[in-house]
């Protein structure tokens, strides 16, 4: 089924002409008609096939319905070629009907490589590129592509950074490339680049979403890819090495990722309704404590903070669970799909075209996802010379958003929140704390039901192309894409009162946004065989490209009731504010490839782009790479060696550069804001007219080959990548730049240093061959790499910052000779049990033994080691406590066919990485009043517990917290990501009803984790996409489970 | 098929055409300046455009200060007030470490004043257009040079050594930057002050509020004033203040003073309403937008719950039983109904008449804070949670006339004009006036007067040790217990130590920086 288009122009057709001229030289005689119907292995009529008499020029092909009359001689045998399906011969021998069914082939599926600016084949790819296997992702319930491609490849490491409905991901191809805001790949899809970026960093610099819902910055990025219908893919390859990505030039550092769309094929229509429903269950609670844990540990506290006894809590064993906060935010979700397809075409016109609709609720409480979108592919053949196109789609995307991944997120909230507290009052309004709490969480069900957070993404966007013959061996291609869009978003807070806590004043503020890009490629290829070996293909191609936004953000409030919030009818004053810009990019660029015999193939590409990103002197970058294969089992002195066949060794070096930072960051810019003078004017940044492109070199070496007759093919690549100059905003300390304040200046933009990633990716693919009644495929990727940072401007040393529960933490930390982003804290020795303990032990932050509550150490205290041996221990006591960075990663996707059944287990993991549990930091804290905490707390210190698990419990300045390997737990898990059984009636069954074919299918996503980490999810990601913060858990929206019932019918 | 061909070479002109073309755009194409900021090196052309300069200056940077910091140190720690909140219950009881999230807002946010106030300082007189006069470009430099300053002082009072940094983009790229000795911030200061004695704009305090709002080369003197008071150098206080009182630019609000404004009164200088009022000598500039940071966020944390309209109101402080027994008599002074919500007060101007509840309780003190809470956006004006319109006092001319007393009785000059400050104070609080004071009741006289402004940490501070830590290790923390008739109190007091008297610098700060834990380097001044 798996085709793609450019083939026509490279691969089949040669070959199969090919075929014809070798076969020519048969004699025959007698003369007799033969006829009959060429299908599919579904019994579905082709046609276009191509009947030749072998060995003649004597051809016909099928019409319509798949009839073909051909007169051939008596003794002759007939070929039947297709494209997309193995080439079948059959000896007439006589008869004068001859039905035939084509096998679809699967190896010409894997033929051609769609490669930057054209394809190849892949016996002659010299470059890094892996091909994701797209019909093992079809129906797969995944909002988004990114979401898709976890595990399918190797060196491409994926995480949701949220469980939360069409959330961002982050990839990472081959490592962390960069520390400034974005290592995502650039997407390339159908020819328009789209950036991973979710807190677009490179153009408005402010998020998709927005994240002011209430203080802190948890996570709220939304994919960028939601747009896409990820069952609109025909297929993906990733771009790995700076062989294949150099083409690229600006954009490739972080690795490119191209997706071509689904086009009609050449044969009768058809129409396609795939539908599936999915309950969404969240896997897994943490254990917090319940009404009477939680009632012995206030009591303890509230003599700890000489606070009067509650009553109600004088016998804890008196009273009964409590609000269980979890299973109030939780709940299964429900996610349903639709989409009809029609496509179909002919020699000269095909089209696809699609719609779809996805809804899908949140685990947790008011989140939510939907998405319309349509699609429109169509091919055309003007005339012989013409070629033209479209593949365009349109998206409405809605997304509930709630705050996660912060300390005051709604998952934290119920963690945290009083198990005293009700969540609805008798009346059914929502309840609150009472009055003598003085420190009020806020009812985490009503700030979610409450809240309204709504963002609307419209997006239209697609490319048109022609494609001129200018002569045998030139064509030229002209394209245009564009990528518009559109976004709405409302965030309404009505009044409100919980208990204690009431808000009398609504506030409502609504963004508006417009984001155009266009892009304009020219492109000559010359391709031309000379003398049958020497192979030569040459681009020259030209592009422009123009990114431009522009937004509004109003706000007002006080409004007369919640039921029409509109801006302008409010009490409150209106505020606005109004953002726009532009960034562009000139490139030119140009690649030769040379194959000789199919068995030596060199490519050597250079692109220059000029980019406003940098200040005059600086524009231009210039991107060379070389690469090389050889096809060692084409050797003639190979033609006797069977055990290994297809072996290619190839190799390549290449530089890509990035340049995803603001605009105008090497100048100087002034912020406007109000003030009671006035308008005025703060200065925004620190300016750096130095700031030049950061480049990446890469080097990659691979090996292919395939065991037992081709059904075992092996891929094996190292590479060494160094990125140099990379870009990031470096704020070296609070005081030069203001730190978190408002009216703080942003750090400069600087070319910081340079990181070195090497690796080994390991992709190995085991297929049964023929069409037995069973098949299986296999597919297991394995990824490993290693960081190393190699300078910062000198030696600099840099910590990953992140606020938790209100204070700034150093979590991470970045010097050269180490792997970016270390978890950074004191080491635990144990816990002060006796006053032997505590003799001659080295004094702790300044604190003295002594048998008090606050400022200072005692028995019950967490006994931090000296680390540097001075006698006590203090902030030079931190050290290295743990790695983020897996030790490998893989994935292992198995698909077994019986006659109609179907089976597939996807299996993916992690080895080796740790991670910050700070979810557990907070609940283990043992210092605050009126806050849950886990059970295990209550096994604190005291002097009638002296082997307790935890320390004591202490006043909010306990050092107890610290950031110390306490928190760090390995991160390694293995999951049964997707089991999916299928069956598949009988055509015979179905074609009664004018059904092709018909598959119902059951599948159950994330399934099962084996992992040792004791939060909701192991696989943690990046925290906003921050490279300095990978791994940390800050309440994260944990991955639901999924349960999926579905039916595909083709008709 | 030939007219087919000719279509193709037709097309493909046009097409080379467009190829062509692009490279000759590029250079337009490439160059994107910021559409929606201007770029700092095509401001200042105008005088328009020099005057606005300094207006960011009195607000968004100090925000995390004043609505985050400035009273947990003032108040809190000074035994002023009290809290059960355990974040904040740190500043009570001199638990504040260097990881202490509250505390480095203090760090971030005063710094952020002088990075702002730099960038000002550094880029006015060269970027300024040459139609600008040079006087305004030095008033401008002069108001930011100012600002500075005072945060220079709030920083010195908290932290002690500091790095002194006259401009960031010096040290943008260098992490490893020696603080410098309290002495030498001092002379930094003074020479700012100096710089807007001399450069600002003279003024005369009148009616027209809103041109009282900027500061003036006699703001910079009575700035100074105080800076000479905690050097101890009571001449040069004595004098200067002197100056400013006798200049006539500013007025008490309220009271019969012969400099006085007798349309005001204490109660009205924190109305919104009277903002940038004549006794108003550095104030910031809140505004009414709502928006986070632009606005003032104090009575968020002063004001019970209710009062404001918003879920703020968090009574997040209680007025100590030590400070509610400090004042004389809180019937005869007006200033306890203008600073303390008492059980049963009735406030007529609050969101247009509010009656204090009888169970006010703010941490256990029984009692209510008054002075910045100012009710709804409605009654104000604007504003919204944590940003309302009303100024925050930083010096205002109450507090410089007792000053004026505090340097004439240490000698500082002529101790009957002092004592007519002084009682100027007292009378307007509608006190009885003391012939003789001592420093002890002036120092009396500023924690009353100064109460919930943020300010007596450094007056118990400046004291010097023996005093301030006999001080605060014996104010009354605690809290009362309702269970008795009449309510007894739990007391509570905290012990401090030497090292509690300055505050640590941020544990990140000092990772990043790690010559904050040596020894001060001198400051080479210019």
């Amino acid at each position: 089924m798996q085709k793609i288009n450019l083939k026509n122009i490279y691969g089949s057709r040669y070959y199969y002409t090919f075929l014809l001229f070798c076969l020519v030289g048969q004699l025959a005689f007698a003369q007799t008609q033969v006829k009959g119907v060429v299908t599919d292995e579904n019994g579905m009529a082709l046609p276009g096939v191509n009947i030749l008499e072998k060995g003649t020029s004597n051809g016909v092909y099928t019409d319509f319905d798949g009839n073909y009359v051909i007169t051939v001689k008596d003794n002759a045998t007939l070929v039947f070629s297709y494209l997309g399906f193995v080439t079948q011969e059959t000896a007439v021998s006589g008869r004068v009907s001859i039905n035939v069914t084509l096998v679809e082939s699967l190896e010409s599926l894997d033929e051609v490589v769609v490669i930057g600016y054209g394809s190849q084949l892949k016996e002659d790819l010299s470059g890094s590129v892996s091909t994701i296997d797209t019909e093992a992702l079809n129906n797969l319930p995944q909002v988004s592509v990114d979401q898709l491609m976890q595990g399918r490849a190797s060196g491409v490491s994926i995480t949701q950074n949220s469980g939360q409905p069409g959330s961002a991901v982050s990839v990472r191809i081959r490592g962390v490339n960069t520390i400034s805001g974005s290592a995502e790949p650039l997407y390339i899809i159908d020819g328009v680049p789209i950036s991973g970026d979710s807190n677009n960093i490179s153009t408005s610099g402010r998020s998709i979403a927005d994240n002011d819902l209430g203080q802190g910055d948890g996570a709220t990025g939304v994919s960028p890819l939601a747009a896409l219908n990820p069952s609109d893919i025909e297929s993906i390859n990733i771009l790995k090495d700076a062989s294949a990505t150099a083409i690229y030039g600006s954009r490739g550092a972080n690795g490119v990722v191209i997706i071509t769309t689904k086009s009609g094929k050449n044969k009768k229509g058809t129409l396609r309704y795939n539908t599936y429903l999915a309950i969404q269950r969240p896997t897994n609670f943490y254990e917090v404590m319940d009404l009477s844990q939680y009632a012995r540990l206030q009591n303890e506290m509230a003599e700890i903070y000489g606070l009067n006894p509650q009553i109600e809590f004088l016998n804890p064993s008196l009273l009964g669970p409590g609000t269980n906060w979890q299973q109030e935010i939780f709940d299964d979700a429900v996610m349903q799909s639709h989409e009809v397809s029609f496509s179909g075409g002919n020699e000269d016109v095909n089209y696809f075209l699609s719609a779809g609709y996805l809804d899908q609720d949140g685990t947790v409480i008011g989140s939510g996802f939907d998405r319309i979108n349509v699609r429109a592919n169509v091919g055309a053949n003007i005339t012989d010379k013409i070629k033209v196109g479209a593949n365009l789609t349109a998206s409405r995307t809605n997304d509930k958003l709630t705050l996660n991944n912060a300390t005051n997120g709604i998952i934290y909230l119920s963690l945290l929140n009083n198990p005293a507290t009700a969540v609805y009052n008798p009346d059914g309004s929502f309840a609150g704390p009472d009055l003598d709490d003085d420190f009020k969480f806020e009812n985490p069900i009503a700030r979610a039901l409450s809240l309204s957070n709504r963002l609307e993404r419209n997006r239209f966007f697609g490319n048109i192309f022609a494609e001129l013959k200018l002569g045998k061996n030139l064509t030229y291609r002209t394209e245009f894409g564009g990528d518009f869009g559109n976004n709405v978003s409302d965030r309404f807070q009505p009044t409100f009162s919980y208990g204690e806590i009431t808000g009398g004043e609504s506030a409502l503020s609504v963004r508006r946004e417009n984001n155009d890009f266009w892009i304009l490629k020219n492109i000559l290829t010359f391709q031309k065989k000379f003398n049958n070996k020497h192979d030569v293909t040459v681009m020259l191609g030209q592009e422009a490209q123009e990114s431009k936004w522009q937004g509004v953000i109003a706000s007002d409030g006080e409004f007369v009731s919640n039921d029409v919030p509109i801006l302008g009818t409010g009490n409150a004053i209106d505020n606005t504010d109004q953002y726009k810009g532009s960034t562009a990019l000139s490139s030119y660029f140009g690649r030769a490839i040379y194959s000789f015999d199919n068995k030596y193939n060199i490519t050597a590409s250079i692109r220059a782009d000029g980019s406003s990103k940098f200040a005059e002197g600086n524009k231009w970058g210039y991107f060379p790479s070389v690469s090389a294969s050889w096809r060692l089992s084409n050797e003639n002195f190979m033609d006797d060696f069977d055990a290994i066949q297809n072996i290619k060794i190839y190799g390549g070096y290449g530089e890509v550069g990035n340049q995803a930072i603001p605009n105008f960051a090497y100048g100087a810019r002034l912020n406007t804001v109000s003030t009671g003078l006035g308008t005025g004017f703060e200065f925004a940044n620190f300016a750096n007219e130095d700031l030049k492109w950061e480049s990446s070199t890469q080097t990659n070496l691979g090996l292919d080959f395939s065991v037992f007759d081709s059904r075992l093919n092996a891929t094996v690549e190292v590479y060494n990548k160094v990125s140099k100059d990379f870009l990031y905003q470096l704020a070296v300390t609070d005081f030069i730049t203001g730190g978190n304040s408002p009216g703080a200046i942003a750090a400069p933009w600087v070319n910081l240093g340079e990181m070195v990633n090497k690796g080994i990716d390991v992709t190995l693919n085991y297929k049964t061959k023929g069409s037995q009644d069973f098949s299986w495929n296999s597919s297991l990727t394995f990824s490993h790499y290693k960081n190393e940072v190699k300078e910062l401007l000198g030696d600099l040393t840099i910590f990953g910052e992140m606020t938790m529960n209100t204070s700034n933490q150093n979590v991470t930390i970045t010097q050269v000779g180490q792997p970016i982003g270390l978890f950074y804290g004191y080491k635990v020795e144990g816990i002060f049990r006796t006053l032997d303990d505590i003799n001659g032990a080295p004094v702790q932050f300044g604190r003295p033994f002594e048998d008090a509550l606050f400022s200072t150490t005692w028995l019950g205290d967490i006994k931090f080691k000296d680390i540097n041996g001075d006698g006590v221990v203090n902030t030079d006591d931190r050290t290295v406590i743990g790695n983020p960075h897996p030790d490998f990663t893989f994935g292992f996707q198995n698909s077994f066919n019986y006659k109609n059944f179907d089976l597939s287990i996807f299996m993916q993991g992690s080895y080796g990485n740790d991670v910050f549990n700070a979810v557990n930091r907070s609940l283990t804290a043992g210092n605050q009043t009126y806050t849950n905490q886990l059970p295990s707390v209550l096994d604190y210190w005291s002097v009638d517990n002296p082997n307790a698990s935890n320390p004591r419990l202490a006043r909010n300045d306990t050092p107890n917290i610290n950031i110390s390997d306490r928190y760090i737990e390995d991160g390694s898990y293995l999951r049964i990501q997707n089991v999916t059984l299928g069956y598949t009636l009988p055509s015979d069954a179905t074609s009664t009803f004018g059904i092709n074919r018909l598959r119902v299918y059951g599948m159950i996503q994330n399934l099962y984790t084996f992992t040792k980490y004791s939060g909701y999810d192991p696989e943690i990601g990046v925290y906003n996409q921050n490279a300095l913060l990978m791994g940390v858990d800050n309440g994260r929206y944990p991955t639901p489970r999924i349960f999926t019932l579905g039916l595909n019918v083709e008709f | 098929m030939n007219n087919m061909n000719n279509l193709f070479k037709t097309k493909l002109i046009v097409i080379l055409a467009v190829v062509l073309c692009m490279p000759s755009c590029s250079d337009d194409f490439l160059d994107r300046p910021p559409e929606d900021s201007y770029n700092v090196a095509e401001f200042y052309e105008t005088t328009e455009q020099v005057n606005v300069a300094t207006n960011a200056l009195y607000v968004r940077p100090w925000y995390n200060f004043v609505t985050n910091v400035s009273w947990c140190i003032g108040e809190l720690s000074s035994g002023n007030g009290r809290t059960w909140d355990p974040r904040n219950a740190d500043f009570v009881n001199f638990a504040i470490t260097g990881e202490h999230g509250t505390l480095t807002q203090a760090w971030e946010s005063l710094y952020a004043v002088v990075a702002q106030a730099n960038a000002v300082i550094n880029t006015l007189p060269d970027a300024a257009g040459p139609s600008v006069p040079q006087d305004v470009v030095d008033n401008a430099v002069g108001e930011a040079r100012f600002i500075r300053a005072s945060a220079y002082f709030y920083l010195v009072r908290i932290f002690g050594p500091i790095p002194i940094i006259a401009d960031n983009n010096e040290y943008v790229l260098e992490p490893v930057v020696p603080r410098n000795p309290e002495s030498d911030v001092y002379e930094f200061i003074k020479r700012d002050l100096q710089f807007a004695v001399d450069n600002c704009y003279e003024k005369i305090r009148g009616a027209n509020y809103d041109a009282n709002a900027k500061v003036s080369s006699g703001s910079a003197k009575a700035m100074l004033a105080k800076v000479y008071l905690y050097e101890q150098n009571y001449p040069m206080a004595y004098q200067l203040a002197s100056e400013v009182i006798n200049s006539g630019e500013f007025k008490l609000y309220g009271g019969d003073a012969e400099d006085g404004d007798p349309t005001g009164s204490y109660y009205d200088l924190f109305l919104t309403a009277n903002d940038n009022n004549p006794e108003s000598i550095f104030a910031l500039q809140w505004t009414n937008t709502g928006i986070y940071a632009e606005g003032n966020g104090v009575q968020s944390l002063f004001a019970p719950a209710g009062v404001t309209g918003f879920s703020d109101g968090w009574s997040a402080i209680g007025p100590s039983i030590d400070l509610q027994e400090a004042y004389e008599d809180t019937e005869q002074d007006l200033r306890y109904y203008a600073t303390i919500m008492a059980p049963g007060a009735f406030y007529p101007d609050l969101n247009g008449g509010y009656t204090v509840s009888e169970t006010i309780d703010h941490q256990g003190c029984n009692v209510g804070v008054k002075k910045y809470v100012i009710g709804s956006a409605a009654s104000n004006g604007g504003g919204a949670s944590q940003s309302y319109p009303n100024n925050t006092y930083v010096l205002r001319y109450g507090e410089l006339l007792l000053i004026h007393a505090e340097a004439a009785l240490n000698g500082g000059g002529s101790v009957a004009e002092g004592i007519n400050s002084f009682n100027k104070i007292r009378r307007r609080a509608g006190l009885d006036e003391i012939a003789n004071p001592t420093l002890e009741d002036v120092f009396q006289e500023r924690r009353i007067e100064l109460a919930f402004e943020m300010e007596f940490w450094y007056d118990v501070v400046r004291q010097g040790p023996d005093f301030a830590l006999n001080f605060l290790s014996n104010t009354e923390r605690g809290t009362f217990n309702d269970d008795t008739s009449p309510p007894t109190i739990n007391s509570e007091t905290f012990p401090a130590s030497m090292d509690d008297l300055l505050f640590p610098y941020p544990s990140n700060e000092i990772q990043n920086n790690p010559a904050l834990l040596e020894a001060p380097v001198p400051y080479e001044f210019e």
